[in-house]
């Protein structure tokens, strides 16, 4: 019995030295023509469906995806920490803020992206040429078809009306997507008017924030509140639920694209930028190249709900056409990035959980 | 390697692991310490102190009160229905109560929210009566329910290695079983419960996800959000900080409660208690007990999950990824257990280092697992800036890259967080193995080895397993550190079922979070069946 263990033990070790071995080809540029071609992407989406992406640009080029997903900040780190050795090529996160903070620690190399993204609106590409927006995705508000009449509430400014006290949902301000919307606010009326309709929606919120942003559409549903803060997509994905509960919350709510007659409804990206110290630009280029290509742009219509950022894309998803058109913010999204630190510091002065 | 006759042996060389252990407990602490303190100043702290902070410290106070509370009261009491009391399905209960452990608390966070906000399912069938699960008194039930095991395991090998002189005295005497209990047997478990509730708290202080989700913002949120929302790595380096020095107090205060119960009551070659027999209602009553914490941080999140999940399709990918958590669990739980046997056996033989080392090993588990990953980051940053000019200069080749380069660094990072928690449950264990017993046994001419593997370690076995599998089951469910330090293509359960679960795919995160458990299984029975195979012929040769 003792040898049995003594065995097992011998195989962690083994087991150990194998994992601690470095595997593949990670760093260096491989100048060989009959090696494998490879690109190393560090993405902080986290879309199982993603995996389908990854195929299909594999099938179209023959270039392998080594992939690393963490959350956005965590990225950042790791590539600094890793400096002019790391093996990343491509830098994709899911908030504008984020794109801005990895733009300012140096991580991306300035790129001329308008061969792949002629027809791409302005606001969704870096002014300074470091990442692009490849997918949209808008923060609208959902209110209940009971309790609220069509045209009773239009704005994100609406919110923070004493009107709404005591009827809102929304989640914590930990969330990048609050911080984002509130920095887009921030960007269009100023820091005190932003903090005025942060105060404002304390104010109104029905309950403490709890939860996601499908809670909060389940709270309208349920009658804990009449309006809530939402990604659009989380609507998106209710009415797709193979849960029936999810799918009658979906329809006890009306989702609403504000400020349509004002600013636009506020947008956030999922972006690419190509890593300064890329060992394989050349393969970094076509990775960002093929996010942009109608195949992909229509599998993020089709399985995330996300908005296309090309124009002229065709898919077939009913629930993201029901939603279309809007008119979008279009004020350049690395003002978000700009006001994140500030947002937060609203958030925290007026007392949003 | 002299089987040495003098009493020095042991001492030093498990000092050495036990300096060992503190050293990867420790520096990813000291390397967030150090970017704390040489980083650049805002106003962000003074900012956050005029605004935030006396939040975020009430709901760490409260969060962790409630989480400690609940889990030393369920895993007491279970500790002892296992050890002292006999009823049906004891033997199963012993350790399939632990399986809670193995639910991440977050999950159970999102199963519960789910279940009991506004519109779900218990608000309809009670009418709205159940309470929504959320805020500080959510997220500490949610801890209680998934790390009561912690208590459970130590109570219940504390209970079972008590000689039960003090207790039948107490009854002689005149006392009831409630008395007798509360009056012996609980103090003489008290350095063991100590240590569990210590691990308890540290670890709801810790967490990140299951806070945020139910609205409860304790210190880890403020820290987080000090990185993510405004920014500064620097200042989120320095909250954790303050997470530090509440560990340092409540490790402190642990090791104090456990000096004063020196108990003396308990040797080698006790007389094993007799289990109350229960029958008839009682029995049943037992049995309840068992049930409830196991629906309620097992079986009910989990169907819930699986029950979301009826209409998806099986994530891709799960088998290798089950493989993966498998890997990593074993080897980290091989290593803690190691580290974490040296170091009570440092604490045994005395000395400062020793004491240094255990407490420095505590502060692993202070810090949150992101800014832990990011102090790992650094110091593997740090080494390859040392390693690479030398290497290239002696074999004019560059040295493998150490943050890319493979699963050390996680290896790392899991010990540097888990170790601490591998140190209480042998410690524990190895308190109830006397000086008079080694005494006896080198009397008798065995030597340090044989002593200890034939004297020391039957008699804790049970509870440097206990170790093992605590760290086995952490790992098992990490997050924070696994995402940002694994490898390309290098997907575990927990990575998985997060990554649906943050896109509120809940669905979709059950088949994952249900695995999770079933892994954990795999040692567990492993365990069992090699303690249950030690014990008897041990206990009466």
């Amino acid at each position: 019995m003792k040898s049995a263990y003594l065995l097992a033990a011998a195989g962690a070790v083994a087991s150990l030295l194998a994992a601690c071995s470095p595997s593949g080809d990670n760093g260096a540029q491989t100048g060989a023509s009959d090696e494998p071609r490879v690109v190393n992407l560090y993405s902080a989406r986290h879309y199982r469906s993603d995996a389908a992406v990854y195929a299909a640009f594999t099938e179209a080029t023959g270039i392998e995806i080594n992939l690393v997903e963490a959350s956005g900040d965590q990225l950042i780190e790791r590539i600094r920490a890793d400096g002019a050795r790391s093996p990343a090529d491509v830098i994709i996160t899911v908030d504008a803020a984020r794109l801005h903070r990895a733009e300012e620690a140096g991580l991306f190399a300035q790129t001329d992206f308008s061969e792949f993204t002629s027809g791409v609106a302005d606001y969704l590409v870096d002014p300074n040429g470091y990442w692009v927006g490849f997918a949209g995705r808008s923060r609208v508000i959902a209110y209940s078809n009971q309790r609220v009449q069509p045209g009773e509430i239009t704005t994100y400014e609406d919110l923070a009306d004493p009107r709404w006290e005591g009827r809102v949902c929304v989640r914590e301000s930990g969330n990048a997507y609050n911080q984002s919307l509130l920095a887009s606010i921030i960007a269009r009326s100023g820091e005190e008017a932003a903090e005025a309709w942060a105060a404002g929606i304390v104010a109104n919120m029905a309950r403490p924030p709890q939860g996601g942003d499908i809670t909060q559409i389940i709270g309208v549903a349920a009658g804990d509140c009449d309006v809530a803060i939402t990604n659009h997509y989380y609507y998106a994905l209710m009415t797709q639920s193979g849960d029936v509960a999810n799918r009658a919350a979906a329809e006890a709510v009306t989702l609403l694209f504000p400020n349509q007659e004002t600013s636009g409804a506020h947008m956030n990206v999922s972006g690419a930028g190509i890593a300064v110290n890329a060992p394989h630009p050349e393969e970094a280029r076509e990775l960002i190249a093929f996010l942009f290509s109608d195949e992909a742009q229509r599998m993020f219509a089709e399985m995330t709900n996300e908005i296309p950022v090309m124009p002229d894309v065709e898919w077939e998803n009913p629930t993201l056409d029901a939603m279309m058109p809007f008119v979008a913010d279009e004020r350049n999204l690395s003002e978000l990035g700009d006001n994140n630190a500030t947002a937060q510091r609203i958030f925290d002065r007026v007392g949003w959980q | 390697m002299t089987a040495g006759t003098h009493k020095g042996f042991w001492p030093d060389r498990a000092t050495l692991l036990a300096i060992l252990a503190a050293l990867v407990c420790a520096a990813p602490v000291f390397a967030v310490a150090w970017i704390a303190l040489t980083g650049q100043s805002d106003d962000y702290l003074l900012h956050l102190a005029r605004t935030r902070l006396p939040v975020y410290l009430a709901y760490s106070v409260y969060v962790g009160l409630v989480a400690a509370g609940g889990a030393a009261l369920i895993g007491t009491g279970l500790g002892w229905l296992i050890a002292r009391a006999d009823f049906p399905g004891r033997k199963l209960f012993s350790w399939v109560l632990i399986l809670p452990l193995a639910v991440p608390a977050y999950v159970a966070a999102y199963a519960w929210l789910d279940l009991s906000q506004a519109g779900g399912p218990l608000q309809a069938w009670t009418g709205g009566l159940f309470p929504t699960v959320r805020g500080g008194w959510g997220a500490g039930l949610m801890f209680a329910l998934v790390l009561y095991p912690y208590i459970f395991l130590l109570a219940r090998d504390a209970f079972t290695g008590q000689s039960a002189d003090a207790y039948n005295a107490a009854r002689t005497l005149g006392a009831g079983p409630v008395t007798a209990f509360w009056r012996t047997s609980l103090p003489m478990a008290r350095p063991a419960l100590a240590a569990g509730v210590a691990l308890v708290m540290m670890e709801s202080l810790a967490d990140y996800g299951t806070v945020s989700y139910l609205g409860a913002p304790t210190l880890s949120i403020g820290l987080i959000r000090a990185w993510s929302g405004a920014g500064s790595l620097v200042d989120a380096a320095r909250l954790s900080l303050i997470l530090v020095a509440i560990a340092l107090v409540v490790f402190s205060l642990e090791r104090m409660q456990r000096r004063r119960a020196r108990t003396t009551a308990a040797s080698g070659k006790h007389k094993p208690a007799p289990r109350l027999v229960l029958t008839g209602w009682q029995s049943g009553l037992a049995v309840l007990a068992c049930l409830t914490p196991l629906m309620l941080g097992l079986v009910i999140p989990l169907a819930r999950l699986a029950w979301l999940a009826l209409n998806e399709l099986a994530a891709p990918g799960l088998i290798a990824a089950a493989f993966h958590s498998l890997t990593l669990a074993s080897i980290s739980a091989l290593c803690a257990a190691l580290l974490g046997m040296a170091t009570a056996y440092a604490l045994r033989g005395g000395g400062f280092m020793a004491t240094a080392s255990a407490r420095a090993a505590g502060l692993g588990y202070a810090v949150p697992g992101a800014v832990a990953a990011v102090g790992v980051i650094a110091i593997l940053s740090g080494t390859q800036g040392l390693i690479d000019p030398a290497w290239e200069a002696l074999t004019g080749s560059v040295f493998p890259i150490l943050l890319t380069g493979g699963a050390a660094a996680l290896i790392f990072a899991y010990l540097s967080r888990f170790a601490a928690a591998a140190i209480g449950p042998s410690e524990a264990a190895l308190g109830r193995v006397t000086p008079a017993l080694d005494g006896a046994a080198r009397t008798l001419g065995a030597s340090a080895r044989e002593t200890l593997w034939r004297v020391h370690w039957p008699l804790i076995a049970a509870g440097v397993c206990s170790a093992g599998l605590l760290v086995f089951v952490e790992v098992l469910k990490e997050l924070p550190a696994t995402m940002i330090l694994r490898p390309f293509n290098y997907d575990t359960l927990a990575i998985i079922a997060h990554n649906y679960a943050a896109d509120e795919r809940l669905g979709e995160a059950a088949l994952p979070s249900l695995l999770i458990p079933m892994v954990a299984l795999i040692p567990m029975i492993f365990v069992a069946r090699y303690l249950s195979r030690t014990r008897t012929p041990s206990g009466t040769g």
